[in-house]
């Protein structure tokens, strides 16, 4: 008796709990939970390395990046205005994403290493992205691109710029870009890479691994930290070779200053590397912070949307 | 034993028959518009979802924020990441009623007055506004047009874009309800 009196309760409740209770509950957590995480960083550049970012679909990304001569030491100092009257290497880009996940952009560089005069065609594909539930805790995105330099052929043999064929002309670079956002403040990357060079002097690399690390720490909403460090594996022969000749690599460092307003987005960073482009600064870096070696750089992104979605 | 049996079949009949007050809407359009100095900025999202218990004549409503489309796909990130901050605060939600007597076995149209709570952005603000409800065949349509004011829902626009951005947003909800199923 007691079960059917606390039954007969049930029923009473039941049916006013119904009407009261908020149709909210009737979805409950549905499929919309899991979101892709955007804005890891905020340019498809941190400073010099890639980010795992590409463009959407239909935007044309307009970029220039300037690197100016040394700060400090031998070629710096005031007499240069702190290496503002030099440019080591400049880089005006158009990059367009064709899908939301792919990109493919062509740019001139100046060029800073064995070769100058540079033209490059790149292409840059995200094959997986963070989400928001950690179900796929990392980013992965490819990048690849072509160069190939249009500089008049040394008469030198010897010379990495004495051009026998066309394909002596041609560098490349192949990197995976590993990318997480933890919370929102923080976003790190690591970049496995492989650099071909078809033409390079005597003890020195055709291929060359190296491993890259970028992160992004945003002060404020507008304002953030960007630091990018590349690790080259080069072999110990051909580092003692050109050290016993004068010649020392270093790893290239790059620390910036991020502003986004709107469309733009701006750094002006510090890097010891003279070249924008991988295929140069990741194997061919001869400048180091220590003796005054870094400079003033900065990049420019303009994106613009071309027709609807 | 009999009673008990008796009492559980009313219990579910009961169950049931409450079932059939709830309509919903999977995919509603949620649109907004806002017409500022140096452009127009409008998104859309069909993928939240919606219920009206035509007993009690509660409205509810959720959208995720990430579901906005807007035409610029810059505009979108910036919209998620600085303005409504999306991953804080994934939802908009709204929970509210409407104040007339609506006969849903007759079609037709009937205006109504709705009053409710929407959430966004983590603050909760009450909203007056009206809407007309479209009957046909057992199904029906709820369409309504209210102003949200970005500031009321400690949305920060800077000052550096305040050029770019409304501060008055009218968002526009267009829902078509059939009856839930069990």
């Amino acid at each position: 008796m007691l079960q059917i009196r606390m039954l007969t309760a049930l029923l009473l409740v039941a049916p006013a709990v119904m009407a009261q209770d908020d149709l909210s509950k009737m979805f409950g957590k549905d499929s919309v939970s899991r979101q892709p995480v955007i804005a890891t960083f905020k340019s498809t550049r941190v400073i010099n390395a890639q980010s795992n970012e590409t463009l959407k679909k239909g935007e044309l990304d307009f970029r220039v990046a300037h690197r100016f001569g040394d700060l400090a030491g031998g070629d710096g100092g005031a007499k240069t205005f702190f290496g503002m009257d030099n440019s080591s290497d400049i880089r005006i880009a158009f990059e367009y994403g064709i899908t939301d996940r792919l990109m493919v952009g062509v740019s001139r560089a100046k060029g800073s290493g064995n070769f100058s005069q540079l033209y490059e065609a790149l292409g840059k594909f995200k094959i997986l992205q963070q989400t928001t539930d950690n179900s796929m805790p990392l980013g992965v995105t490819v990048f690849g691109n072509a160069v190939v330099t249009s500089m008049k052929s040394s008469t030198e043999e010897p010379d990495a710029s004495y051009f026998d064929k066309f394909s002596s002309r041609m560098t490349y670079t192949g990197q995976i870009i590993l990318s997480r956002k933890f919370g929102n403040i923080l976003s790190l990357a690591v970049l496995p890479t492989y650099i071909h060079r078809n033409r390079v002097v005597f003890m020195d690399q055709n291929d060359m691994f190296a491993v890259g690390v970028g992160g992004r720490l945003r002060f404020s909403k507008r304002l953030a930290l960007v630091v990018d460090y590349f690790l080259p594996f080069r072999e110990q022969a051909s580092k003692d070779y050109f050290e016993g000749r004068g010649t020392k690599f270093y790893n290239p460092l790059g620390v910036g200053l991020e502003i986004e307003t709107g469309g733009h987005v701006f750094s002006v960073n510090f890097t010891n590397t003279t070249a924008i482009l991988e295929n140069q600064f990741i194997p061919e870096t001869t400048s180091t912070w220590k003796e005054g070696q870094f400079r003033w750089g900065f990049n420019i992104s303009r994106r613009f949307s071309l027709g609807g979605k | 034993m009999k009673q008990l049996l008796l009492i559980t079949t009313f219990l579910l009949t009961c169950l049931a028959g409450s079932g059939q007050e709830i309509y919903s809407c999977k995919g509603p359009k949620i649109s907004f518009f806002s017409s500022a100095p140096m452009e127009d900025i409008s998104a859309v999202s069909d993928r939240g979802v919606s219920a009206i218990n035509i007993k009690t004549k509660a409205i509810y409503f959720k959208v995720h924020m990430n579901s906005f489309q807007f035409k610029k796909a810059l505009m979108q990130e910036h919209f998620n990441e600085n303005y409504v901050e999306s991953e804080k605060f994934p939802f908009a939600e709204y929970k509210g009623k409407y104040a007339e007597d609506v006969d849903f076995s007759k079609n037709g149209t009937y205006p109504v007055n709705v009053e409710g709570t929407l959430n966004l952005h983590g603050v909760e603000r009450s909203y007056k506004g009206k809407g007309t409800i479209t009957v046909r065949d057992g199904k029906f349509n709820v369409n309504s047009k209210f102003n949200v004011t970005v500031a009321d829902h400690k949305i920060k626009i800077p000052t550096l874009v305040v050029k770019n951005i409304a501060e008055v947003v009218e968002v526009t909800v267009n829902a078509d309800y059939q009856p839930v199923t069990k």
